[in-house]
């Protein structure tokens, strides 16, 4: 059969993000895929290096959209290393819990366009207003629905306001007496189970070789998570599991993905429970004249997506001499796409890519 | 709404047609995207404002460029444009095509959009919220009405000169012109 | 009792002759090496464990005229010591043609970083089999990332040039 060449995205309806994919097709087999990113590049490292440690907050969270939380705990994780800033003990906590808010709202997202691509509409619908219920946390405590710039070197910006940790657990309430409603809907689904069983298959060693990080590495049965092996904020204060599937399917990664957000709600209990009093930042040396000695750090966390790093370089001035963001997507979505949609059909490749979780903001940045 | 504005359904059917039923293009431009989702769905739903998300530009007649544009995305921008039929709004949402926004400075984003393709109005705000859009539609009614969202009009009437500042950003264009010289309204009409 | 940092400091010490190695933080080990011994240090290191390329980033010392490559890596295992680690394989090369051979032979996943460095830096990376452009649309005369590229200065130059169109009707 004659080979044809077809340009999937950036305007296409099974693309989530602004992102493309060049297929060689033989019928509606792909013989080869080539990830084509590039749409959303702002350059953002170089821009970093024009403005001082302080002006790159509002920056750094435009990074990625669907989650600028973990973006600004990066940055503000490598300024802290590198000016050597304490975060007291109560910080550590309301951080932990606004990133584990943070990773539910992120995938619920996720879960609203795998859902939609499938055809899940009620589910795709239930899924984008939970998420609104958590981003109306965010706006009562940060002022913004999107992009908060809460976490702040040396602690976070201001404490819970009152009666704050009750709405929290209402809310988490509300969205997991849905979670059987999601289950009988959608995961525990023939239909969801016939679409996504045994596609965009990818093996431990593969991952591994690949670089594969995050939900992709977990379904394959790696048992790896930032948050453990390095933990960060509070997350070492509380008992919790990783989640872990075998297959390394379409199928097993959403399912770590339900699994990871239930892990989610129950830490946030927990670190409810454990939460100390006092203050929540330190003070910082005035902004306008803030110099950091010369330096260089290595940081990391786990995102809603995988291992999210950030490399800072300072040259002893008030602005970064370089950052570079080392972003979970970059290899899911360049290297461990165009393998896995190797010899599938054309119309598994939304599906695919959505269960990879890439983000195109995050590729290009 | 204006519903029972019965004169002005009889006046002009296919103005109101207009206005009632916009069909938004499928798009992701930038991040202004995380707002659609929660404007279409449960919340806040789109639909009662007739706003209907479609997935092709030959059966779209809105076109929001949510947030920055790349050089890159610009390409597709104008492609997705030329293709939507007539009559077409186009309505900038977020801070950055309007200036650059965020971007002032950033060596691969486009600063003024309205130099490229007409704009019918703006959003402002990084991020504006999902009422931002239906404020934002409701005014687009409002332009229809008077006549004034004539972005398409302008496009025609100017297109030798859009066509020059696209060139001149993207280099040699691998697409023929849409139209062979600038075309006045009232000579469009004619030709039609 | 010496941390995993201080054993495998000492092992690659013996391994190599022309490097330095620096235990800085509890869990962090700097290498420096040169730029035709990158490849055998890090296959080394791969094959100690440490087997997730995380980063190849890239920093403009404008001042020393370098470039320098930094390797960022840490390791998959369970084993706490060794999944706390993080190595940073560092090496020097000139800012006029820039070139050095390409690690995707150890470890695959640096074809898009190699691919993104070449653009952005103008590296060229011996070996690889497609550096094509990643992320840029237009071609610049110095490659963007660069400290002496200025941005601002482009902006005026290209994008605030061009004029609104209404500006152009009135000139005719």
């Amino acid at each position: 059969m004659r080979e044809l060449e077809l340009y999937f995205g950036p305007q296409h309806l099974g693309m989530v993000g602004n992102f493309s994919i060049t297929l060689n097709v033989e019928g509606d087999r792909i013989v080869k895929a080539t990830a084509n990113p590039g749409f959303l590049h702002r350059g953002f490292e170089k821009l970093m290096e024009q403005r001082t440690w302080i002006q790159n907050f509002p920056l750094v969270c435009r990074i990625n959209v669907v989650e600028p939380d973990h973006m600004e705990l990066m940055y503000a994780m490598a300024v802290e290393k590198l000016a050597g800033i304490e975060v007291p003990e109560r910080a550590r906590f309301i951080r932990s819990i606004y990133l584990e808010l943070a990773r539910i709202g992120s995938h619920l997202f996720g879960l609203w366009a795998y859902a939609n691509m499938l055809g899940f509409d009620t589910v795709a619908n239930w899924a984008m207003y939970h998420r609104d219920l958590v981003l109306d946390l965010f706006e009562e405590l940060t002022g913004g629905r999107v992009y908060h710039i809460y976490i702040w070197p040396g602690g976070v910006r201001r404490d819970f306001p009152e009666g704050f940790k009750d709405r929290i657990i209402n809310t988490l309430h509300t969205i997991g007496s849905c979670v059987p409603d999601y289950d009988n809907t959608f995961f525990n689904n023939r239909v969801f189970y016939k679409r996504a069983k045994n596609i965009g298959k990818i093996t431990c060693e593969e991952a591994k070789r690949m670089g594969a990080v995050g939900q992709v590495l977990r379904a394959t049965g790696m048992k790896q998570d930032i948050r453990k092996t390095e933990p960060y904020a509070a997350y070492d204060q509380v008992d919790w599991e990783i989640p872990v599937r075998t297959d390394g399917d379409a199928y097993s990664r959403i399912w770590v993905v339900r699994d990871e957000m239930i892990e989610s709600v129950h830490m946030i209990f927990k670190l409810l429970d454990k939460m100390p009093e006092g203050e929540v930042y330190n003070k910082i040396p005035n902004p306008f004249k803030w110099k950091i000695p010369d330096k260089d750090a290595y940081v990391r966390c786990e995102s809603s997506r995988g291992e999210l790093g950030l490399y800072l370089v300072s040259n002893g001035g008030d602005k970064p001499y370089r950052a570079h963001f080392r972003t979970p997507s970059y290899n899911h979505g360049l290297t461990i796409l165009e393998k896995a949609l190797e010899n599938e059909s054309i119309a598994d490749v939304g599906n695919i890519m959505i269960s990879l979780y890439i983000t195109a903001p995050e590729i290009d940045r | 709404m204006d519903r029972n504005n019965l004169g002005k359904w009889l006046k002009s059917p296919g103005k109101m047609g207009q206005k009632y039923s916009l069909h938004a293009l499928y798009f992701c431009t930038g991040c202004g995207i995380i707002e659609i989702p929660p404007s279409i769905t449960t919340r806040w739903d789109a639909e009662r404002f007739g706003v209907i998300p479609v997935a092709t530009p030959r059966q779209a007649n809105l076109f929001l460029i949510t947030g920055y544009v790349s050089v890159k995305t610009l390409r597709y921008i104008i492609r997705s444009y030329e293709q939507m039929p007539e009559p077409k709004f186009t309505v900038g949402f977020g801070s950055c095509p309007i200036n650059g926004g965020m971007y002032w400075d950033s060596y691969n984003t486009i600063k003024h959009l309205d130099k490229y393709i007409p704009v019918d109005g703006w959003i402002a705000g990084c991020m504006p919220r999902p009422e931002a859009v239906f404020v934002a539609v409701t005014h687009l009614w409002t332009l229809i009405d008077k006549g004034m969202a004539d972005g398409y009009n302008k496009y025609r009437a100017n297109y030798q000169y859009y066509r020059e500042n696209q060139e001149k950003i993207l280099g040699k264009l691998e697409w023929p012109p849409l139209f062979s010289k600038n075309i006045k309204h009232e000579e469009y009409r004619t030709i039609a | 009792m010496k941390n995993t940092g201080q054993l495998l400091k000492e092992k690659l010490l013996l391994s190599f002759e022309d490097i330095q190695a620096e235990v800085s933080d509890e869990h962090r080990l700097t290498v420096n090496c040169r730029k035709d011994t990158v490849i055998t240090v890090l296959s080394f290191l791969n094959n100690s464990g440490y087997d997730h390329l995380a980063l190849i980033s890239c920093v403009d010392w404008i001042k020393d005229n370098v470039l320098e490559l930094v390797y960022i890596l840490t390791a998959y295992a369970e084993d706490k010591g060794k999944a706390k680690m993080n190595i940073l394989v560092k090496t020097r090369i000139t800012r006029e043609k820039p070139g050095l051979h390409t690690v995707i032979p150890v470890f695959e996943n640096a074809e898009p970083y190699e691919r993104e460095l070449h653009e952005l830096y103008g590296i060229h990376f011996m070996g690889h089999p497609r550096l094509t452009p990643l992320f840029l649309e237009r071609e610049y005369k110095i490659p963007p990332f660069r400290k002496d590229f200025d941005t601002r200065k482009y902006v005026q130059e290209v994008f605030d040039q061009i004029p609104f169109v209404e500006d152009k009707k009135a000139e005719k």
